[in-house]
Parts: structure tokens; sequence; C-alpha cells
């Protein structure tokens, strides 16, 4: 078992960047929303907003992930689930790129 | 040389780093010190090693842009390199020319030069050639001397060179030519860059080493680790890497035949989004051609041909030298065995063309007749006429007018340049002033064309297509541009004249420049005008010009951007010098200015945002771990190679989309990018003590986890830059230039092996275990497909 406090610390820390992350692309978000017009803010559907933030989603997902493989202390776990999520990734990648990406 | 060095060492990070190294060797032994003085060492020669030979290319560059002087040597009239002109050569000068020696003027006409580069002096001073009675005069006493550097703006004269270069006046005192320059948009985004990183690198800096000291750690370690985490903030050899960049740049810029004189001008070359011009020469082909000469009653007047030579400036040797129209008359006269027409006359004087009077005179004799001949703008010489001459008689001028402006007016619309030729019998006199130049009776006219150029419109379109628009400022008439215009199918918006602009208002004058494509007879202080108000409005400007009245213009633009060929005085305050006066020309050297600039930036980001997530979490991991997450001259040595890595930037490729169009520079964006890309690097930092700490029990072994974040945290750093280089999916649909592939790979493989050599022992790594890599490559690639991912958010929010 990991030292306690030690753990704690670590997990407080990855925690404290990934939520100041999130914070930041809402941030970005929000100030690209208030220089867009009224008619497009009106837009943007709750589907949209989740699709925007797929990334955030992944990252977050992530955060869980390694938290929880680091905590029970297994490579091959961690190993696994970056692979798995690596897929993830480029299968968004792909269907989020437009045609002059 | 020696300046070059010098400047390495005016670098704020070399004071940071050369107190590191003194802490360091004074309470944590001198290994840490020879690291730390050793990196100092390499910095220095890097920087050096760069920026001088990106010096040795801009002065290589500079030798093509020469100052020419004409000068009489064995009774023959000569163009030469002003570098060549010796103590006792006779040299001529006129208006637009800078003096390119110290002389004593034996010759002058309204000869009048602008002194300020040189006494300070703001008015233009008369200069003679009479002896004077002053002992041990002043400079400004002397007003029979020209000085070197002084420009000529009123009348023309010869001079017996007395001395050169660093024996001048000008040369003993060191007096620079110019003023300083107005600071580039370029320079202005570099200095708020600055200003951003001090804030951050202080606060960051002075808040670890508060936490540290607070949670207990020891004062020194803490302060070490604090002023390497700043010394780590800052990209040191950014100063290096752009000018390498705008070097390296300027030297491919002269391979389209774009000679960079000043190197910070470049970036806003390939952001320039108005580009001000005249016509001639980049919408015409500049070759100016007399198509025809008549009377005023259209007969071919013999008397034309031999005063439009006599009256004329050109200096005719094997190559015929001077003014595009007199040149286009001799030329006109040889092709038609005309010259020997002037055989018959003998030149008394001369009263020098300027831009007040727009015209210029002679005096000759044939037999016992002395005649004053004047050429000049139509307009100019009927001002100055009282008859004309029509079927060989005279009559008031008042009488014909009418017919004649309708007539120039048509000639006009065609596109044709127009010269008008006067004439009076004069009495002998010992000299002639402008004075003179009234009751003359109009002769005739000649005709002059430039014809449009066969790729001007494609130019037109190209910059167009590029986001650079193009507006005509001439001195010529508003037909004339929009004959121009029309033949080449480019589009007017409106046209204004120079008279309208006098009526406006600032506000008024703001709102003009934006929808007007044709400003006609124009001044020079309202060619300022307009690039003033242009600039108010946000644009960066560009403006080209070759002649001494375009020096001011030039000077204020943005960019100021002349041709090989214009006079001295517009050359000197050009920041560009075209070796062929060609928009397409233009076209080539604003591509290369965006590639430039996007280099540049792809630095900027990168390093800023990896830099200070790598900082971060160093921060961060340094309050929860016993021990410091990586030692001070570690640090410093994944910074020192972490710049290697990015020597090759200046070279990389750049998306055919970020040249398209003309970018800004954009502190708002640069803090959001830092921000929004700056903790994914921390998060893998993070995970990397999570990995270490948990998986592979570091805790209890701070080389292990040292060298551990060490190689991970060197991975993400450089490897991110083929992800962020680029918007498009990297490798596959954008390239990275070759070097920087090879260059970042190899600094990737040193990074890896560094653990396992010598080296790595002298600077506290150890050996990672096999595991780690297989775990690192995974982490790695996860974390270059998140990055990835963030920047399809990123771009689709935040415009750039």
């Amino acid at each position: 078992m990991p030292d306690l406090d030690l753990f704690g610390w670590w997990a407080v820390s990855i925690s404290g960047g990934s939520i100041f992350l999130t914070l930041v692309s809402i941030y970005l978000y929000a100030g690209s929303r208030k220089k867009c017009n009224k008619g497009e803010q009106e837009a943007v559907s709750i589907g949209t907003i989740v699709k925007n933030f797929m990334f955030v989603w992944v990252l977050l997902s992530l955060l869980v992930f390694y938290i929880v493989s680091i905590q029970i202390g297994s490579a091959a776990i961690f190993a696994a689930g970056n692979i798995v999520v690596e897929v993830i990734l480029v299968i968004y990648l792909i269907r989020n790129r437009t045609k002059s990406e | 040389m020696a300046q070059v060095l010098f400047r390495q060492f005016k670098n704020p990070i070399f004071a940071i780093l050369i107190a590191c190294a003194f802490v360091a060797g004074f309470f944590s032994g001198l290994n840490q010190a020879i690291v730390i003085l050793s990196m100092i060492a390499l910095s220095v020669v890097l920087g050096f090693y760069n920026e001088y030979k990106a010096e040795k290319i801009v002065e290589n560059l500079r030798q093509n842009v020469s100052i020419k002087a004409v000068v009489t040597r064995n009774g023959k009239s000569l163009q030469i390199d002003s570098k060549l002109l010796v103590p006792g050569d006779l040299v001529s000068v006129y208006v637009g020319d800078i003096a390119p020696a110290d002389m004593r003027i034996v010759k002058s006409k309204d000869l009048q030069t602008d002194e300020a580069t040189f006494t300070g002096e703001s008015f233009p001073v008369e200069k003679v050639s009479d002896k004077i009675d002053v002992e041990q005069p002043m400079p400004q006493q002397l007003t029979n001397y020209l000085f070197m550097g002084t420009v000529v703006v009123h009348g023309g004269g010869q001079g017996v060179v007395i001395s050169t270069g660093r024996q001048t006046e000008l040369g003993s005192i060191s007096r620079s030519l110019a003023r300083p320059h107005p600071e580039t948009e370029f320079q202005k985004g570099i200095r708020k860059y600055g200003t951003m990183l001090i804030t951050l690198t202080l606060a960051l800096s002075i808040g670890i080493f508060s936490l540290n000291a607070a949670i207990g750690h020891p004062l020194i370690d803490s302060l070490l680790f604090s002023l390497a985490v700043a010394v780590g903030l800052v990209p040191e050899l950014m100063p290096a890497i752009v000018t390498v960049s705008l070097a390296q740049g300027a030297s491919r810029m002269a391979k389209v035949k774009v000679v960079v004189k000043r190197l910070v001008s470049i970036e806003d070359f390939g952001n320039m989004d108005v580009l001000c011009t005249d016509k001639t020469g980049t919408l015409t082909e500049g070759k100016i051609v007399l198509k025809d000469y008549f009377s005023v009653d259209e007969e071919k007047e013999p008397r034309i041909m031999p005063y439009s030579l006599l009256c004329n400036n050109a200096v005719v040797e094997e190559k015929i030298v001077g003014n595009p129209m007199d040149i286009a008359v001799w030329d006109y006269a040889r092709e038609n065995g005309a010259q020997a027409s002037v055989k018959a006359y003998a030149k008394v004087d001369e009263i020098p063309f300027d831009y007040q009077r727009r015209m210029m005179s002679v005096v000759v004799k044939k037999d016992e007749e002395f005649i004053l001949i004047s050429k000049g703008a139509p307009e100019s010489i009927f001002a100055k006429c009282k008859y004309a001459e029509t079927e060989g008689r005279k009559e008031p001028l008042s009488a014909v007018l009418e017919s004649i402006n309708a007539k120039f007016s048509d000639l006009s619309q065609l596109g044709y340049r127009i010269l008008a030729v006067a004439y009076k019998g004069v009495k002998a006199e010992k000299s002639y002033t402008a004075e003179d130049e009234k009751d003359l009776t109009l002769l005739g006219f000649l005709i002059f064309t430039d014809p449009p150029k066969k790729d001007a419109h494609q130019a037109v379109n190209r910059l167009k297509e590029m986001g650079v628009e193009v507006k005509i400022l001439t001195g010529d008439n508003e037909l004339v541009a929009k004959k121009i215009c029309a033949d080449l199918k480019v589009p007017v918006k409106r046209v204004v004249c120079g008279s309208d602009l006098m009526q406006m208002s600032w506000t008024d004058i703001k709102a003009a420049v934006e929808e007007t494509t044709i400003f006609a007879r124009i001044t020079p202080e309202q060619k300022l005008d307009i690039i003033k108000a242009l600039k108010a409005n946000g644009h960066v400007v560009g403006f080209g010009g070759d002649g001494v009245n375009d020096a001011p213009a030039l000077y204020e633009a943005d960019v100021g951007i002349s041709v090989d060929t214009a006079v001295d005085v517009s050359k000197e305050a050009a920041d560009i010098v075209l070796l062929e006066k060609d928009l397409l020309v233009l076209a080539d050297g604003i591509n290369e200015g965006r590639k430039i600039f996007g280099n540049t930036i792809k630095y900027i980001l990168m390093g800023t945002s990896s830099n200070f997530g790598n900082m971060f979490s160093a921060a961060a991991a340094s309050i929860f771990l016993p021990f410091l997450p990586m030692l001070p001259m570690q640090i410093l040595f994944m910074n020192l190679l972490y710049d290697v890595s990015n020597m090759t930037l200046p070279t990389d490729n750049v998306d055919e989309e970020y040249i398209k169009w003309p970018k800004r520079w954009d502190i708002g964006f640069v803090r959001k990018y830092t921000l929004f890309f700056g903790p994914f690097s921390s998060l893998y930092d993070f995970l990397t003590y999570g990995i270490m700490l948990f998986i592979f029990g570091a805790a209890a072994n701070p080389a292990l986890f040292q060298t551990g974040w060490f190689v991970e945290s060197f991975w993400t750093e450089v490897l991110v830059i083929f992800v962020i280089r680029t918007r498009r999916i990297p490798f596959l649909t954008s390239r990275p230039g070759k070097w920087l592939i090879l260059l970042t790979l190899s600094c990737v493989a040193f990074g890896t092996i560094l653990p396992f050599t010598a080296l790595g022992g002298f600077l506290g790594f150890t050996a990672l275990p096999p595991e780690y890599w297989a775990l690192l490559v995974l982490m790695v690639a996860t974390y270059l497909f998140l990055v990835d991912a963030g920047k399809v958010f990123f771009y689709k929010i935040c415009k750039f």
C-alpha cells in the first residue's frame, strides 16, 4: 500500500491540475461564446457542448483511471488503460478534424 | 564581433545563472557550480555563434544595396560605388542624393541640404561655392562644404572630395546616419511578452521559495531550486533563435530578390495588410518610353527634340543614367539619330528641378542668341507661359488653353504621361534663377508611356488573396492612375485627389483611407498623412517608394520598401530593398516573412507553455516531496538541451493556411495558450511522480525519482513540438522540416541514454528499470494524443 500522506498529496495535485485545466477550458469556451452574436449562441445545443468538451471528458476519465491504477500499483493495468484511451482519442481526432486539417 | 559577444552577457538570465552558480558553489559543492558554469559557457557560445553568423548574413546582404556617386574623372562622368571615392574626385550631387563624402563645393545651383543628422538643424541649409572668411569655422558655418551623410533637398552642384569614410566629419564624431526607427509591431509584441514572462517568473520563484522555506526545506536548497525554476521558465536562447530565424529568412528572401536592411521589419513585412505604392514599376513596366512629341497644333516641331535634350539631366556616356523621362528622351534621340541636333547649342546655366516647381530650365546659347528652355509638368509650365506657338506664330496661351487641356485630358485617360516644353529669349546674364521662368512660350509636348506590366494583374490578385490590399499613391493625375487600373482590371473603390485631402479633417482622412484605392496628385506630406491614418486604424502598413519625396513615408510606414534603383535617401530610409521592382517579388517576400513569424511564434508558444507546465509541477512537487523533484543543475541542463533541440525550428515548414493571411502579434493569445497547454504538461509530470513513487518505489530513492521525471519531462517537452507546430494532423497532413525532425529525435535519444553515461552520473542521474521505459512510451503517446485533442478544442474557440 502506498504511503497515504504522500499519495493523498499526489492525488490532490493531479486532481487540482485536471480541474484547473477544465476550468481554463470552460473560461476560454465562455469567452469565445461572448464574442459570438446572439443567433449563434442559441444554435449551440447541449449535445454540441458535450461533443466540444470531449477531450475534457477523456481527461477526467483518465484522471480517475490513473489514480485508481496507481493506487493499485499495477503497471499492467496502467499500460492497458493507456492503450484504450489512445484508441478513443484517435477515433475522436479522426472524427473531429475538418477537411483542411 | 565584440558587440555580439557582449550582447550575450547583457541577458538578465545570465545574471540569474551566475547567482545560481555562486550559491551552488558556496553552499552545495563545486560539482553543481561547475555544471552551471559549463551551461552558461555553452549558452554563451551557442548564442554568440548563431547571432554572429546571422549578422554576417545580414552584412553580406547589405553589401548588395550600395550607394552610388556620379564622379568626374579624366573629364568623363562615371557612376561608381561611393566607397570607391578618393580625395580629389569631382562629384556631382542632385536633389535626393546623400553626400557620399565631405566635399568642398565648387559649383552650386540653388543647392540646399538637410543637415539634421549632422548638426541637428531641422531647416534646409543653403550651400554655395563662395569662399568664406571665418577663422576656425564651426561645421554649421561651412556653407561651402558638403558633409557626408547630409541629404540634398534642393538644387544641385559639384564638389571636390576632401575626405571619405571615417576621415569625414561624420565619421570622426561617429554620429549615426539615421534616426532610430519607430518600434515595429513585432518589437512591441516581444516587449509585452518579456513583461509577461518576468511577472510569471517572479511570482512563481518567490512563491516556490516562500513555500519551500515555510515547510522546512533547507533555505539554500530552496533558494537554488527557486532560482533554477526561474531560469527554467525563461527561454534564454530566444534572442538567438529569433535572430537566427530572421537572418535565415533574410537570406532566403535575398534569393527571391528581397534584401532586408533591418531584420526586425521582416515580421511586420509578413504581417502587413495594406501596401501603399506608386504605380510606376509596380503596376507598370517602370520603363518610360518616349512615344511621340508634337507641337501645340500637333505637328512634328523640329526644335522640341533638341530643346528636350538640352533641358535634360541625364548623364550620357555608354550607358545613360538619370531621371527615367530624361533617359527616354535620349533613347528616342539615339534611336532616331536626333542627338546631333544639340551640337549647335552651348549650355550656359541650369535651374534644377525641384518638387515645388515640378519643372527644370536651362539657358543655352546658339550663335549670339540666349534661350531659356523649360521642361516639366504641363500645369506647371502652363502657369509660366504667356504664349503658345502655333503654325510658327505666337498667340496668347489663353486662346488655345481649352483645346490643349482637352487634348491633355484625352491623352491622360489613355495612360500617357506628358511633359510640356516652353522657351523664351533671354539676355546674357552671369546666372539665372527660377524668377526668370516667366512669360514663356509653349512649344509642344513630349508624350511618354509606361506600359502596364503583364503580370501586374496577377500580382495584385495574389496580394489580395494574401490579405494585402494595394493602394496607389501617385503624384500623377487621377485619370492616368484610373486608366492603368482599368487596363489591369484592378478594382477601384474610390479615387481621392490631393486637393480633396486638403479639405478633410483627420477623422475624414481616417475614414477615407479605408475605402480609397487611388490617391492621385498628392504631396509627400499627404503620403505621410495617409500612412499615419492607416496605422491609426490598426493596419500594418507597407509603403513602396523610390523618390526623394518618398523618404518620410518610407520612414513612417511599418515596413518601408524601396528598390535598388531608388535615390539614395529612399534606400537609406527603407527597411527592405527589392532588387526588382515587382509586386510578385514582393509577394514572395511576404510569404517568407510570414513563415519566419510562424516559426518564431511556434518557439514562443511551445517554450512558454511547456516550461510553464514543467516548472508549475516542479513547484507543486517541491511542497509534498521530502526531497527536490529535480536538482537545480538537472533543471538547467534540461533547459539547455531543450533549447538545443529548438535550434532548427527556424527551418521548419509552415502550413499553407498559416501564411495565407496576415497575422498580428497577440499577447492575449500567448497568455491563453500558456494557460491552456501548460497544465497538460503538468498533469503528465504529476502522473510520472505517481508512477515513480507508487509503482517503482522511488520515495526512498531521490536519484531514481529525479531521473524518471527528467526523462519524461524532456520527452514530453521536446516531442510535443510535432503536435503544437501545426493545426493539422502531425506528420500525416503537415510534415515537419527534416532538420527539426533530425535534431529533435537526436536530442531525445541523447536525453534517453544520458542516465546510463558518466555525464549522467555526474549530473546525479541513475539507471531506470526496463518497465519504466515501456510505461513511458505509452504515457507519452497518450499525452501527445491528448494535447492534439486539446488543440482541436482550443483552435475552435481561440482564433489567431
